[in-house]
């Protein structure tokens, strides 16, 4: 069928399964605990920024805030553990993810009355609130000093203990395990036809109504897809780092996602997660030489920009044609 | 309220100037209805009234017997009401037969199947590509909309519109920029569907405006100066002095 969107073919799916395998078993091999919480912290923004893809590059909205989302769903697990059980683990992080949900429901119901840019301008009010909610409510979320005293040694998985003080090569293995089968639960989501009708909103907004198409139901559907991924993030976030501060959730974060997702390529899905792969070793890189980092990653960024438009992603098919010529 | 589908004192003002100006035309079930008249006299307004493009000042739609005044687009699709813009509005990252398959799809259901492929739609598909067939797309089922030409895009939009199964179709100067060959054949298809479906042109094109018409609306500064069968029309002296101006 003339689909723009091939299916994997066998090779590349061989190739995939062995990737996987290698990054299970990866752990084992290299017992290098920074570099193996680096990996972890790299999926769980990857998933971050996977999830912003579905909105960016298959519905075509922009959100400049969407780390405001993985946030809710970190705060919410966070203080699940500390407040009601720090043993139900599952539980927590279901909560989690259904708060941020419901928390991005009405957001959502607001933001899809609009388009383009008043949207992201809209992504970027409710993120600012959040920020400052999560900032100034000191009495819950600790204000500045962040969510503290979240009890990981007590955060147990199949006799794993998953927390920041655990072993970091199960926090891994389980990020490992979530990331990948979201990534592939999503990809099956966006080409299923309900996918279709995300990318035809992406492609043409105005046409789509005048197929038939209810536009704002399912531009709210993809947001709220997007929002739950964005949420199990959080929670991955949370178990993970033991902590999370109010940074996590500011406008500057989340121009970094955006980064990710821009520096994968767009419209990819696995894209944005090798985007955050590059953008926060790039960080972790430079921060170690300078407490700047900032200013020495923007000028990498720009030049990225610059000559690789396309993203990571790009690059796949330059050297396609550099073969051909 | 008999008519298939009729407009009851249909206004449109955009500040002080009446677009659309107390309009009453009936529509039949089918047949070819053309609405002429110089520019600005309010032939896309009124179109985009009835299609739910933009809301009537005042004014009532009925179709087959029901109030539609204002209502959501998606949900006059549904209802059989589609068109085609006089600036062409296709997917363009998407290949011809994706375009003609997700209308398809938004009227035949499924599209909150988020776990099946989208090849598990068969029926879709199928329709798909009987209308690409009919519309003599098919060889170019694989190719992004946004390589085709510019006359195939142009009868790309009337395959999108066809595939929301229509019961009245709106074509809002389909032959814009069109080659005389692209525009004879684009004009047969018209005449063909006419036979089976309510089909209304807004259209510069005289020659082939006459020439296929059953039934001509000539709107002038919003209201209607001349209605009748193309000979009629051709003759009348307010249209020609609309066109014209006035001999002195």
């Amino acid at each position: 069928m003339p689909d723009s969107h091939t299916s994997l073919s066998p090779l590349k799916l061989i190739g995939l399964v062995v990737l996987f395998i290698a990054l299970a078993l990866l752990p084992f091999v290299w017992g290098n605990r920074f570099y193996i919480s680096l990996i972890t912290e790299i999926m769980i923004y990857g998933l971050l920024a996977m999830s912003l893809d579905v909105l960016l590059g298959y519905t075509g909205l922009l959100s400049f805030m969407h780390n405001a989302y993985l946030g809710i769903g970190a705060y919410v697990v966070g203080l699940f553990l500390i407040h009601v059980s720090p043993t139900s683990l599952w539980l927590a992080c279901l909560v989690g993810v259904v708060f941020t949900g419901l928390v991005a429901l009405p957001v959502g119901w607001i933001q899809v009355r609009t388009g383009g840019l008043a949207f992201a301008l809209l992504t970027l009010a409710f993120g600012m609130m959040f920020y400052t909610i999560v900032w100034k409510w000191y009495g819950l979320t600790g204000g500045d000093d962040g969510l503290m005293g979240v009890p990981s040694p007590d955060i147990q998985l199949f006799g794993w203990s998953v927390g920041n003080t655990g072993n970091p090569a199960h926090m891994y293995l389980l990020t490992l395990f979530v990331v990948a089968i979201a990534l592939i639960l999503t990809r099956r989501i966006i080409s299923s036809p309900f996918g279709a009708v995300l990318e035809a909103i992406r492609e043409n907004e105005e046409r789509a109504a005048f197929v038939g198409i209810n536009v704002r139901r399912y531009k709210l559907f993809g947001w709220m897809l997007a929002c739950v991924l964005a949420g199990t993030a959080g929670a991955l976030y949370i178990l993970c780092k033991g902590y999370i501060g109010p940074v996590t959730m500011s406008a500057f974060a989340g121009a970094g996602v955006l980064m990710m997702v821009l520096l994968g390529g767009l419209g990819t899905l696995w894209g944005p997660i090798v985007g955050a792969g590059i953008f926060i070793y790039i960080q972790d890189y430079i921060s170690t030489m300078t407490e700047h980092w900032e200013i020495f990653l923007g000028i990498v960024v720009i030049f990225l920009v610059l000559f690789m438009p396309t993203g990571f992603v790009g690059l796949g098919n330059f050297f396609k044609r550099l073969r051909k010529d | 309220m008999n008519a298939f589908l009729c407009t009851d004192n249909l206004c449109r003002h955009f500040g002080g100037v009446m677009a659309t100006n107390r309009l009453c035309i009936e529509f039949e079930k089918t047949g070819l209805r053309s609405i002429i008249g110089p520019n600005g006299a309010g032939k896309t307004t009124f179109i985009n009234i009835i299609t739910g493009r933009i809301p009537a000042s005042s004014g009532k739609v009925h179709f087959q017997g029901a109030e539609i005044t204002n209502k959501p687009t998606h949900e006059l699709v549904k209802l059989g009401i589609c068109r085609t813009f006089q600036i062409t509005s296709i997917f363009n990252n998407l290949t011809v037969f994706e375009n003609v398959r997700i209308a398809k799809q938004a009227n035949s259901g499924g599209s909150l199947r988020i776990f099946s492929t989208k090849k598990s739609l068969k029926k879709v598909a199928c329709d798909t590509w009987v209308i690409l067939e009919r519309l003599g797309l098919k060889d170019l089922a694989g190719l992004p909309a946004k390589n085709m030409s510019y006359g195939d895009q142009r009868i790309l939009e009337v395959a999108i519109a066809l595939a929301g199964d229509p019961e009245i179709l709106f074509l809002d100067e389909p032959t814009a920029g069109m080659s005389p060959a692209e525009t004879k054949h684009i004009s047969d298809l018209i005449k063909g569907l006419s036979k089976e479906i309510s089909i209304v042109l807004v259209e510069h094109d005289m020659d082939m405006v006459m020439r296929i018409s059953d039934k001509i609306t000539v709107l002038h500064y919003g209201s209607i100066i001349a209605e009748g069968a193309p000979e009629e029309i051709r003759t009348n002296q307010l249209v020609r002095e609309a066109y014209l101006g006035k001999d002195t």
